[in-house]
């Protein structure tokens, strides 16, 4: 053992049953890379019923769409998109071992998310003021269509599923800003900045195709 | 673990400013009003675009191992699937269930 132990460049986050902290960072790499594979599939169910619904009423997805505020999911597409560029900023940052800009810019991407948020908490409760709920509870009078709640049932279950996405992305970004300030990170190690950073792209990515099939319908 | 690809600033900046004009776009691209097959197929190929964007230089995979794109690619293709079957079905019920 004194052999391996006085091999160069051991992080003392390097787990013992890895043969190196390469072989450690490709491992869990790959673990989260199958993780997002089963993410697409989840929200995959989801973006098919969308699928089936639009081809079944075409004429209620473009009058509901007009309920959504296009300038606020535009504004929120550019915060999402902001938030995935600090979290490659940060990468960067550990790759070239500039400590203290992983933290800044982890904290510049949790603000982002929580601009995200209030926007979003902001559209869900004006819908909620006009009585516009999922399911049963809807009791909004503005759409002349007998399934009118069919679409926002969708856009409850999507947004809100992907809301939730963006709450445990801020809950692993406050985690990860803890650790940078601990000073965990560097260019040794930063897996945990890394595979987060591949799970906030992924919340990026489904933002990307929710934005237009919600908002850009006419 | 000096292997690693580092991107520049610029290839971030770059990449984050590409996705931001493209947002633009596919909203002057809404309101532009093309006719109904055509609106929705160039909002979904600028989200295509965009999420390639995304996955190729922030998440990496333009650098990265062959079998993490593999995967993304493999899902999206499961993805495809499970859309292609299900549609076999809804498209050609008749008459469609009223309660459905």
């Amino acid at each position: 053992m004194a052999n391996h132990s006085s091999s160069t460049s051991h992080s003392r986050f390097l787990q013992h049953h890895f043969v190196d902290a390469e072989q450690q960072f490709d491992a869990a790499k790959m673990g989260m890379w199958i993780f997002l594979v089963t993410e697409i599939l989840f929200f995959g169910g989801l973006f098919a019923a969308y699928i089936v619904y639009r081809m079944l009423y075409p004429e209620l997805f473009s009058m509901a769409a007009e309920e959504l505020n296009v300038l606020w999911g535009t504004v929120n597409t550019v915060v999402l998109i902001g938030s995935s560029l600090t979290v490659a900023m940060a990468i960067k940052s550990a790759q070239k071992n500039q400590v203290k800009n992983i933290a800044i810019n982890l904290g510049i991407t949790l603000l982002l998310a929580c601009i995200f948020m209030v926007i979003k908490y902001f559209e869900w409760e004006h819908k909620f003021h006009l009585g516009i709920f999922p399911g049963e509870a809807y009791s909004f009078e503005g759409i002349d269509h007998p399934k009118a709640s069919i679409f926002f049932s969708l856009y409850y279950l999507m947004t809100g599923l992907h809301g939730i996405h963006v709450l445990i992305g801020m809950g692993l970004m406050i985690w990860l800003l803890k650790r940078s300030l601990q000073g965990d990170f560097n260019s040794e190690y930063y897996t945990p900045v890394e595979i987060t950073g591949l799970y906030w792209h992924l919340v990026d990515i489904i933002w990307i195709f929710l934005y237009p099939l919600f908002y850009l319908i006419h | 673990m000096s292997e690693h690809h580092i991107s520049t600033d610029k290839t971030l900046l770059g990449v984050g400013g590409a996705l931001l004009v493209l947002t633009i776009l596919t909203a002057v691209v809404h309101y532009a009003h093309l006719p109904q097959p055509w609106s929705i197929i160039a909002a979904m190929f600028i989200a295509v675009l965009k999420a390639s964007l995304v996955a190729m230089f922030f998440m990496n995979l333009f650098w990265d191992k062959r079998f993490n794109a593999m995967l993304l690619v493999s899902s999206v293709v499961f993805f495809l699937l499970l859309i292609g079957f299900t549609l076999l079905d809804t498209l050609f019920r008749l008459p469609p269930t009223p309660a459905f």
